[in-house]
């Protein structure tokens, strides 16, 4: 491996000898400074890059400090102080709201539009890393605007792709290679998101999963590092609480966990209605003709108003109404209603291009399901251990491990956004059976549905979970070579190959160090009988590289071209021989697995 | 440090360039600056949501103290939403919701509040009352311990004290006695002798758990600062009678107002107090012929009520052997029968307590064949379990 390259800058200058000493403060300053940045950059490019994510994280972490008291205060200008506004504001605050918004992203902000998690994800993939700062500006602006006036959206995506507009902003002004630029993107994004949820983990693993979509070890340390710096700031500012406060509870029996089965199935369910609807409605939305753009927001604010004049939980991202639920604060058929009729809130507001995140919504839904399958499971099994607050708790990682499709997130975002690890087992029961379920009926996971209805066709983790690494055990044939040590003489290895026309003849040098013998080598030095000859004095090829079983066969392909056919070794012993894979048989192999 | 240009690509005019010291100054600047707009930000911002949330509270308070609970739970709800962690908040929209009678609602909120300070004495008091309505005694229990043992903010000692005696009264209520019995002890114990309404409220629990003897001690510490005091009197007195010792609670009754005296959880007590007296032979400075006398009618009575109580019973007294308990008290009468009269008993003083323990023999079996008696009866019956208990 080669040590990287030192960031060299082309604008340092060295200070001359003797310059300091008659130094006025400024120049003082000026020298504490070209150290200072002499130091920065001739640090090696990876620690730079570590250097580049705190800074990204802190402000990134800034910046979600702002956008949630902007959504705050404007929430409170626009429906007033109360959770339940009054008439002629919870009609007309997302109406009117409405309208701004369309006019903002149809004239200012064109980027602004959807959640923020795709445009995160395409940015990468399509455009290099490049989001323009703009898109952050309207974003900020947009979301407040419209998750403040009550449109059923949250604040998390669009924190996401803040985070990651300014990373890139911050990557492209420093000149960064293309591919770091690339790179630093979901750096920003992680920081965004562990900011806006107040949860380093789960948003960490949000963006390796979703993303970038691999573990890249390259780029993991910079995203945990953005993730922790921003989730430190914002903490600074808001305080450390985490977002919802339920009572630790035991699972007493393992027949307990049955309860959150139930639980898995109908959060799966809920989530695959919520998909079907989307996946079904969006394409017709966007063939409504263009100038009906300028009024979706404000005929879904109008529409998501006439719902929260009897419901004004729906309204907005809902973690009050969230909290709430966790306190069983709600009866089982109040909660069924308000899991309804956020999913159709929610599916309203994101069909009609309102800029907003769906992270807060699917929560919200989830804990109601969970909330109202807790209250009647508790009814008929009074002794079932957990309340209706860890249900509520529990749904919330359900229902978003079936609609977002991200179940390691799902499971350690409960964690995170309650401090509560008790609840742990249960979810992530219940988050595999509702992500199964999902799985089964909607095969494409939400982001990756949504993109590719916008003509993008961006990599799917999913999909790539799904691929069949072959390894060299899948092409490796067992019987198929001979092995010969140096003292075997030509005649006996002649003798041994007779009749078995597709047999490879290998010499065993020593372990570790493996030659190929032609057949044609062996009858050549055969038909010279002057003298008994020893399989050494063949001109073997080799030394060979060497394979192992479980080696991937993509490695092994990047030797056999050169070699007709590679020895297959054991780990535990460099001169056994298990068997031989030719080029053939690699591509053999490959030809076996279905092409997606 | 490179100065930035512009630079003309093709007629249009490209991005500036600067050097990455520049930028990354740039970014330390905007950093500094945006963490100062952060800070005035968030400053208002908190300041905002803080009046906020305590207008609320206090609209919440308001309406809670005029009775207006369902106010005061969208208020108080309202002050959460700009306060979620606040443990006030918390705790009083969970008693809210308790007055409301959605204690399950409010248990929530006070578990939540129970995690983060297990020790304090509000919220175990607050999740005591609500298991206590729910009748989950193990719970109720559990919490009102945690209570009585947690921290109180101001004068431990007294809430202490509240919390002990609202877990007694709730174990006497539900017919917990002798779960009641060392909750009202270590009530009695922490009393102050100089408090006179919480020696009162003591005395009245000791009385309802038949715990006498302390009830007495309590009534009597009550007297001794005001000899007047009705209650004390009153509890005294009952004390007294329970304890056998008539003599003493005819003195209280007989202090006691007549409109006391003759309330009707009272005036029956008084009335066998006053029997047992006149019908007790053993009272100090008696002469010989009234001992006799009281003798021979305490004798009298018994064996009348025998009679009744063998007809009741369709048992022939006469019967030989005696068998039954009412025989062989009567057969024992029977022997005494001659000397039975008072100026016999008056010759042999000595026999007093042998007629007395005739007469109360008979009263006894009496009772166990024919259930508790009345009147005259019952005070000789009261005055037979007094003399046997004093005796043991």
């Amino acid at each position: 491996m080669t040590e990287p390259t030192a960031v060299t800058s082309p604008g340092v200058v060295p200070p001359a000898a003797g310059e300091s000493a008659n130094s006025t403060s400024q120049s003082g300053f000026r020298a504490m400074w070209e150290v200072w940045t002499n130091r920065v950059f001739t640090m090696r490019e990876d620690r730079f890059f570590l250097f580049l994510a705190v800074l990204i994280g802190i402000l990134s972490g800034l910046a979600v400090v702002c956008f949630r008291i902007a959504i705050e205060w404007t929430q409170i200008e626009l429906l007033g102080s109360s959770l339940s506004p009054t008439f002629p504001r919870v009609v007309l605050a997302p109406t009117l709201a409405g309208i701004a918004v369309a006019l903002l992203v149809i004239y200012a902000f064109p980027r602004a539009r959807g959640s923020g998690v795709n445009q995160t994800k395409s940015a990468v993939y399509v455009s290099n890393g490049y989001i323009p700062f703009n898109t952050v500006v309207g974003k900020f602006i947009t979301c407040a605007l419209a998750i403040g006036s009550g449109q059923s959206l949250g604040p998390e995506d669009p924190s996401l792709q803040m985070g990651a507009g300014i990373a890139s902003l911050i990557g492209r002004r420093l000149r960064l290679s293309q591919e770091k630029v690339r790179l630093i993107a979901p750096v920003g994004a992680a920081a965004g998101l562990a900011a806006a949820f107040n949860a380093p983990i789960s948003a960490v693993l949000f963006v390796l999963e979703e993303v970038i979509g691999t573990w890249s070890a390259g780029v993991l340390g910079a995203i945990v590092l953005a993730a922790i710096s921003s989730v430190v700031t914002m903490r600074a500012f808001l305080g450390p609480e985490s977002m919802f406060r339920v009572p630790p509870f035991r699972v007493a029996k393992p027949a307990d966990l049955l309860a959150y089965v139930a639980l898995g199935i109908v959060g799966g369910l809920a989530s695959l209605v919520f998909l079907k609807w989307l996946a079904y409605a969006r394409p017709r939305m966007q063939s409504l003709p263009r100038w009906t753009q300028r009024f979706q927001p404000a005929a879904a604010g109008l529409l998501i108003g006439i719902i929260g004049i009897r419901l004004p939980q729906v309204m907005g991202a809902g973690y009050p109404i969230i909290d709430q639920a966790m306190h069983g604060q709600f009866t089982w058929k109040l909660l069924l209603v308000l899991a309804a009729l956020k999913i159709l809130a929610t599916g309203i507001s994101f069909l009609s291009g309102t800029p907003g995140g769906m992270f807060a919504p699917s929560l919200f839904i989830g804990a109601m399901l969970g909330g109202a399958v807790g209250a009647i499971e508790q009814h008929f099994f009074p002794a079932l251990p957990g309340t209706v607050g860890t249900f509520a708790l529990v749904g919330m990682g359900t229902f978003f491990a079936g609609f977002l499709r991200v179940p390691i997130t799902s499971v350690f975002m409960v964690i995170e956004v309650s401090g509560n690890y008790t609840a742990i087992l249960p979810v992530m029961i219940s988050s595999l059976i509702a992500y199964g379920i999902s799985r089964s009926y909607v095969k494409v996971p939400l982001f990756d549905l949504l993109a590719r209805q916008d003509g993008l066709v961006l990599p799917s983790v999913e999909e790539q979970r799904e691929q069949m690494i072959l390894t060299v055990e899948d092409a490796m044939r067992l019987d198929a070579a001979l092995v010969l040590d140096r003292a075997d003489t030509v005649v006996d290895a002649i003798k041994k190959l007779e009749g078995k026309e597709g047999l490879l003849t290998f010499l065993r040098v020593r372990p570790g160090e493996w030659n190929f013998i032609e057949r044609s080598e062996l009858q050549r030095l055969a038909a010279d009988t002057s003298r008994s000859h020893t399989v050494e004095e063949t001109n073997s090829k080799g030394p060979l590289p060497f394979v192992f079983r479980d080696m991937s066969l993509e490695e092994a392909l990047h030797w056999a071209g050169d070699w007709p056919a590679l020895p297959v070794l054991s780990r535990a012993d460099l001169s056994k021989l298990e068997g031989v894979v030719t080029l053939d048989d690699i591509l053999k192999a490959f030809r076996k697995v279905p092409v997606r | 440090m490179s100065s930035p240009a512009n630079t003309i690509v093709g007629g249009k005019k490209s991005p500036r360039i600067y050097s990455r010291e520049a930028v990354l100054l740039g970014c330390m600047l905007l950093l500094v600056l945006f963490v100062l707009f952060t800070a005035a930000v968030s400053r208002m911002y908190h300041k905002t949501i803080h009046v906020l949330a305590d207008n609320w509270f206090d609209q919440g308070e308001a309406s809670f103290r005029a009775g207006d609970v369902k106010s005061a739970l969208t208020d108080y709800r309202n002050a959460m939403v700009y306060s979620p962690g606040n443990a006030k908040f918390q705790f009083h929209l969970a008693q809210a919701l308790a007055a409301a009678g959605r204690g399950d609602e409010g248990r929530s909120y006070l578990l939540n509040l129970l995690s983060e300070s297990p020790g304090s004495g509000e919220v175990n008091l607050a999740l005591a009352r609500i298991a206590a309505h729910k009748v989950l005694t193990a719970d109720a229990l559990r919490y009102y311990h945690g209570a009585i043992y947690g921290e109180w903010d101001s004068d431990p000692i007294a809430m202490r004290w509240q919390v002990r005696r609202e877990l007694a009264e709730y174990l006497l209520d539900h017919g917990l006695q002798q779960q009641a019995v060392p909750e009202i002890i270590a009530l009695a114990d922490s009393t102050p002798a100089n408090d006179p309404e919480q020696l009162r409220v003591v005395g009245n629990l000791l009385l309802k758990a038949k715990l006498w003897t302390r009830a007495l001690d309590v009534f009597r510490t009550l007297l001794s600062a005001n000899a007047g005091d009705e209650d004390a009197l009153l509890g005294a007195a009952t004390s007294a009678f329970n304890l056998g010792r008539y003599s003493a609670a005819l003195d209280y009754f007989d202090k006691l107002p007549e409109t006391d005296r003759n309330s009707p959880g009272v005036a029956g007590m008084y009335k066998t107090t006053q029997q047992i007296n006149e019908m007790n032979p053993f009272l100090p400075d008696l002469s010989r012929e009234a001992k006799a006398r009281k003798a021979a009618t305490a004798l009298s009575v018994a064996t009348s009520r025998l009679q009744q109580c063998a007809t009741q019973a369709r048992q022939s007294l006469t019967a030989t052997p005696s068998q039954t308990q009412l025989q062989k008290a009567f057969a024992g009468s029977k022997e005494l029968a001659a000397d039975g009269r008072w100026q016999n008993i008056a010759k042999h003083p000595d026999t007093v307590d042998e007629v007395m323990g005739h007469a109360f023999e008979m009263e006894n079996a009496s009772a166990a064949s024919c259930g508790e008696p009345e009147g005259a009866d019952r005070a000789l019956w009261l005055l037979g379990r007094s003399r046997g208990a004093a005796a043991q």
